[in-house]
């Protein structure tokens, strides 16, 4: 039987102990996404934190091709191509609606677009960059709706030097 | 950027091999090959010493005599054969791999086309590597572990599952992109792998007759166009109903339809699909592909269908063109006949893309609200697939007698003198036909036969051949010791398949349909290449596909094409079973 979700308090907000100065905000697409993001901005102070929007394009559609082998070989760039800015559009459309909620409240952002396994790149931008607090959304449900890109938690919490913070389910 | 990556593996590959070859020549390797091709070793054992008895009597007699000894013809070995011809491939193969891994090591690449076509190299020895280690280790490994285990288990799962070289291969393929990874300096080269297929399929064009060929495209074009003009439908139709986005419903339609992930990758720009319903198409294609190479095969068997009823089946009712290939040489591994008739059906399909891509662009441009209009004719360009004309091309080279005899397809050895002696069939093989021929001409063998013949429906001239054809058949074969005709052939093919004959009287009818269908010397090399051809390549495509891909199944495509894709497999599984006849 599945568990039923528990919630820990009325009021989804950690207590603000303390304020990082750079808060790594990890998105690739899925919707518990807009939870972190909502969240990460409610942390984030305006004028002192540095706002790390990482957006990880999984490596899943590096096998969208599949054993296709009868096109030639305009057919799959011309795929290639498509599917790339299709993933930029939607890459870039997700990163604007952080970047205009975030400039909205004076707080400074940063894009960081990546490709790859989403655990261990999240792991190459929290070495490179060095956040206070890594903030993401919760892993979906079982059967949920949306492409199965389902990040690797447990490498994450083994691989981070820092605090992480799951946002509750919306 | 600089492509070719410095790496020993090509190095070491091509010193494995050329050591494997050189061990296979000495004989050093015969106690491996002994325990991995039992029955040849066996036969080989036997045969040598009978010869080896042959040659004590003969010195002893010629030295009673007081005359020199008398020189022997020393026995043909299949397990010589075998070892000499794993020592050819392997000197060729691992001379090349060495010298230019040894070149891979000693040169400092610079940015340009030669780093690039060089960087292709270690992939491409790596897919050959791997297809030598299959074919030549693990598929007869399988083959012994199953036979060892139908005392126990009561079937063979090494044949049930057919786990030859191919099956073998695109397993490999996906177990290594999936667990192991693709090393950096082999992936350039594993992309080469649909340039092995292509190959494949021109070299194939080289083996088929004119008349094969007619009537071949007849049924694909038949079979084909039914099918996947009628899958096309289907999809646009339930699409509407479970209300689908047009475009999701576009290029799930092209998926199910013609060919696959080909086709989606053809058809996706068309229609502007999203990228999400592009994932769930390709992983519902890709999942369904990777069940049908297994399951089609074994049902095939389980039918007792030939060549052309499963090659045309699996072109027909596999939704992806890559697993029709395999599932066709998974059935029938050590013959072409099978992919033979499938290479024509995924040809017809390929050819269909265009025109479906069209279809579909104008649909949607007629369903989708601000839609831009594609340009048709650069459509039609851009989709024909050009490797048909080479396929086009060999055919005509070979049907002009290029490669082999005239009159070679037309069945030359049936009638004219051309069958040597050692091919004809032997006493053994006439005292087992005519043991058979005497227990099918009673009451119960006549009936068996007669069922078997009317279940199989083999076509001789206008009419459908009978007990009494395969009777009349038998007993020519008998006073000939040779096929004489197509027709007997045909007839005694399918005599071969009824269920209870003797294995002799079974070994004696393939051996003459053999004989009549000898090959020439270039054909048959061709016919050796083409295994390998496709060997490679499907190793190749085994790793493009990825369990992140196959996750991706799901949606509502997971549902329609699930729909769709059983309709089509069970719809031209019962066509083909009511109407195409097992020889053409």
């Amino acid at each position: 039987m599945p568990l039923k979700p528990v919630s820990c308090t009325q009021d989804p907000l950690p207590p603000a102990s303390f304020t990082p100065a750079r808060l790594l905000l990890c998105h690739h697409g899925t919707p518990g996404a807009a939870a972190a993001a909502a969240l990460a901005l409610r942390i984030a102070q305006p004028g002192y934190t540095d706002l790390i929007h990482c957006l990880v394009v999984p490596d899943l559609w590096g096998g969208m091709q599949g054993d296709d082998w009868l096109n030639n070989a305009s057919t799959r760039d011309a795929f290639g191509d498509y599917v790339e800015k299709l993933l930029e559009g939607d890459a870039r459309r997700e990163l604007a609606v952080v970047e205009g909620e975030a400039r909205a409240r004076g707080i400074a952002w940063r894009p960081l677009l990546r490709y790859g396994d989403p655990a261990r790149e999240v792991l190459a931008v929290a070495a490179a960059e060095r956040p206070d607090l890594v903030v993401m959304g919760p892993p979906r449900r079982k059967g949920e709706s949306g492409l199965r890109s389902r990040l690797d938690l447990e490498q994450l919490v083994r691989g981070l030097s820092c605090p992480l913070l799951i946002a509750p389910r919306p | 950027m600089i492509y070719t990556k410095k790496s020993p593996a090509l190095l070491i590959m091509g010193l494995v091999v050329l050591l494997w070859g050189w061990l296979n020549q000495s004989g050093n390797l015969d106690g491996v090959q002994g325990w991995l091709h039992t029955s040849a070793y066996a036969d080989h054992v036997k045969a040598q010493d009978k010869y080896s008895a042959e040659m004590r009597a003969a010195a002893e007699k010629a030295a009673a005599e007081g005359k020199p000894a008398a020189q022997l013809t020393a026995p043909k070995s299949k397990f010589n054969d075998l070892k000499a011809e794993q020592a050819n491939y392997s000197f060729i193969f691992g001379g090349i791999a060495t010298l230019l891994g040894l070149g891979v090591l000693a040169w400092r690449p610079r940015e340009g086309h030669l780093d690039y076509y060089l960087s292709i190299f270690p992939g491409i020895a790596y897919l050959i590597f791997i297809a030598f280690v299959v074919r030549w280790g693990l598929d007869p490994l399988f083959a012994g572990w199953g036979k060892a285990a139908e005392p126990t288990l009561g079937w063979d799962f090494a044949k049930i599952f057919n786990l030859n070289y191919v099956v073998l291969g695109i397993l490999i393929g996906i177990l290594i992109v999936n667990v192991f990874r693709i090393p950096d300096w082999a992936a350039n080269g594993v992309r080469t792998a649909r340039f092995f297929l292509k190959t494949g399929v021109i070299l194939l064009g080289t083996l088929y007759s004119a008349a094969e060929l007619a009537q071949l495209g007849a049924l694909s074009v038949v079979m084909i166009g039914v099918f996947v003009l009628g899958s096309v439908w289907l999809v646009l139709i339930m699409g509407k109903r479970m209300r689908a986005e047009n475009s999701m419903t576009a290029v799930l339609s092209a998926g199910m339809g013609v060919c696959g992930v080909s086709a989606t990758v053809a058809a996706s720009p068309v229609v502007n699909a999203k990228a999400a319903e592009i994932a769930y198409t390709i992983g519902t294609i890709l999942v369904w592909g990777v069940a049908c190479m297994f399951i089609f095969p074994t049902i095939g068997h389980l039918l007792g269908m030939g060549p052309v009823q499963f090659g045309a089946w699996a072109g027909t009712g596999i939704l992806n063109s890559a697993q029709v290939a395999g599932a066709a040489l998974a059935f029938d591994p050590h013959g072409i006949e099978t992919l033979k008739v499938a290479e024509i059906f995924n040809i017809t399909r390929v050819l269909f893309l265009p025109l479906i891509v069209l279809w579909l662009a104008a649909w949607y441009v007629k369903h989708e609200v601000g839609a831009q209009r594609v340009n048709l004719g650069q459509v039609l360009i851009a989709k024909f697939p050009v490797f048909v004309l080479g396929f086009i091309l060999m055919f005509l080279l070979s049907t002009l007698g290029v490669f082999s005899p005239a009159g070679h397809y037309q069945g030359k050895y049936f009638s004219a003198d051309q069958v040597k002696q050692d091919k004809l069939l032997g006493d053994r093989d006439l005292k087992a036909l005519e043991v058979e021929m005497a227990r099918l001409r009673g009451p119960e063998g006549t009936q068996a036969l007669a069922d078997h013949f009317i279940a199989k429906a083999v076509n001789i001239g206008q009419r459908h051949a009978t007990a009494a054809d395969a009777l009349q058949g038998l007993q020519d074969l008998i006073a000939n010791r040779k096929m004489t005709s197509r027709d007997q052939d045909g007839v005694l093919a399918a005599t071969a398949k009824l269920p209870g004959l003797e294995a002799g009287a079974k070994g004696a009818i393939e051996k003459a349909s053999k004989a009549a269908w000898h090959s020439s010397k270039t054909i048959a090399a061709f016919r050796e290449w083409l295994a390998w051809l496709f060997a490679v390549g499907l190793i190749g495509l085994g790793m493009q596909i990825t369990v992140k891909a196959l996750k991706q199944a799901g949606g509502k495509p997971l549902i329609i094409g699930g729909v769709v894709g059983t309709l089509k497999a069970v719809g031209s599984l019962i066509v083909v079973l009511l109407f195409v006849r097992e020889f053409i």
